[in-house]
């Protein structure tokens, strides 16, 4: 099998491997793994993850696509819609994803497997919930050894979570510089004093810190057996269950203090809503979402909403409302537009960059374009040829100089955008797209437009 | 110990790890039960005390 066949991001594991194939993605089991993988679909173990939903669920395919020496079987997964990456998730994406690890371990364990890889990125979002998709993590469980997976647990899930926990700040984006999990010398190192006072940290962060460096004894007379492991991931649970991230942003309270209950609001829900209803396609990308407000009115209209922004606290609190409302066609990230994440991984590719996944539809852009032009100096013309190569459809908000939000905006700033007027923004954007319509928000200076692509850029 | 610790997965280390916590985890677990044991003997005879005395 040439390996220019396989997926640039699945290498790392002798199991299996994930390839495309006319316009799907599959998943390879190889020989070596046959004996892992009938065991976990003999047990009942796959069966009974599917039905808890917390399983990709995949269709086996008894055709050897890539005629490789290496085949036992193919399987086709259930299709992701969106990918999306620990380093782009709030802090109670990364807890739920956790809980779901540990909890993955409880049952396969009763069935005489165990998860061998537990890191973050092998969970995907799907309808709204945590999902795994690396079917080729199980393997026959030796009661005698404790969970293989541990440290890769505490790396990629407990550290970032802590950290978080403790600093109230965003430490789950540091998966994009630590994508096997932050090395607990480190987080050692920098949390702070306070985090003494809880004995899980002793027990998860400075004993391993202190003992890593010590040499590797083996593994003979371990002691260990199934009570112990359990009683492991109770703990490690009872811990997550523990780690808050609330706080209070600049922006977390943008509606209810400012905007709430007041006449813009409903107004500029009727355009968008009357818009919403001329976009074509299934998919939408709300840039700069905030708590959503926008997003699940497009999710309600039955588009299939990424909503992303660069405050966290935003994003999480969004995701905790689409967790209570079981809103499946939301997806939240925290991602900042002026900075996507890029490719990463080896060569590059492991990781595709936000920009190529995010190819939607249409992009909404509600209130957003003042912080790009006047908060982070993006010209007029930069920001319009990026909205049409992201999507053919646009609806977006023009914030004038006079309104309040963009005076704040120029409070400390020199005012060296003498462009910034709503006939330089519609004469740039018209380079790519045209106006299908334009909409004053009453009682306000902004203006809402639906824009289409020119051509087929 | 020296250079011999770059070169080792530092995944495999953890087992160790995991064998003293869990010893930890279990004494802890001895005591606290010990400790709800006391506790509920001690509620349990004076919840039984009560009838008696309106009696």
């Amino acid at each position: 099998m040439p390996d220019s066949l396989r997926h640039p991001s699945s290498f790392k594991d002798p199991s299996g491997f994930v390839f495309p194939y006319a316009g799907k993605i599959y998943r390879q089991v190889n020989k070596a793994f046959a004996e892992n993988y009938d065991l976990f679909i003999q047990t009942g173990l796959y069966d009974l993850l599917r039905n808890r939903n917390v399983i990709i669920r995949h269709e086996e395919v008894k055709e050897n696509l890539l005629k490789s020496g290496e085949w036992y079987l193919t399987l086709l997964p259930e299709q992701i819609s969106f990918w999306s990456y620990p380093y782009e998730w709030c802090f109670d994406q990364l807890k739920d994803a956790a809980l779901l690890t540990l909890d993955l371990v409880k049952i396969s364990v009763e069935k005489g497997l165990i998860v061998k890889d537990a890191t973050p990125f092998n969970i995907q979002f799907v309808k709204g919930r945590p999902v795994f998709i690396d079917t080729l993590s199980f393997v026959k469980y030796d009661e005698s050894l404790p969970w293989i997976a541990y440290r890769q647990f505490c790396e990629g899930f407990l550290y970032p979570l802590l950290l978080s926990h403790y600093y109230k700040k965003n430490f789950q984006n540091q998966l994009y510089i630590y994508p096997e999990g932050i090395p607990v010398d480190l987080v050692a190192k920098i949390l702070p004093a306070k985090s003494n006072l809880n004995p899980a940290v002793w027990l998860h962060v400075h004993l391993p810190n202190k003992m890593g460096k010590k040499r590797n004894t083996g593994n003979s007379n371990l002691n260990f057996n199934k009570k112990k492991l359990l009683t492991l991931i109770d703990h490690l649970r009872n811990v997550l269950l523990k780690l808050d991230h609330t706080y209070t942003s600049a922006w977390s309270k943008y509606y209810t203090e400012t905007i709430s209950g007041n006449e813009y609001i409903e107004k500029k829900e009727k355009i968008v809503h009357k818009m919403l209803q001329q976009v074509e396609g299934k998919t939408i990308l709300d840039i700069g979402a905030n708590l959503g407000y926008f997003s699940i009115l497009a999710a309600k209209n039955n588009y299939s909403v990424v909503a992303i922004d660069n405050d966290e606290q935003s994003i999480n609190t969004l995701y905790k409302k689409i967790k209570e409302q079981q809103l499946e066609n939301i997806l939240p990230l925290c991602v900042d537009i002026s900075n996507p994440s890029g490719g990463s991984g080896f060569a590059n590719t492991e990781r595709n960059p936000f920009n190529e996944r995010a190819k939607t539809d249409a992009v909404m852009a509600l209130a957003l374009v003042h912080h790009l032009a006047i908060g982070k100096n993006i010209p007029f013309d930069l920001m319009a040829e990026y909205f049409s190569k992201l999507a053919p459809q646009l609806i977006i908000e023009f914030v004038p100089k006079e309104d309040e939000k963009t005076k704040l905006l120029l409070l400390n700033k020199k005012d060296i955008y003498p462009n910034y007027s709503a006939e330089c923004f519609e004469n740039t954007f018209l380079k790519y797209f045209q106006i299908k319509e334009r909409e004053n928000i009453n009682g306000s200076e902004r203006i809402i437009y639906l824009m289409k692509r020119i051509g087929n850029k | 110990m020296g250079i011999t610790i770059l070169y080792v997965d530092p995944g495999s280390g953890s087992y160790l790890v995991q064998v003293i916590i869990a010893a930890i985890l279990g004494a802890l677990f001895y005591f606290k039960s010990g400790w709800l044991w006391v506790k509920s003997f001690f509620s349990r005879t004076k919840k039984n005390d009560t009838p008696e005395k309106k009696i």
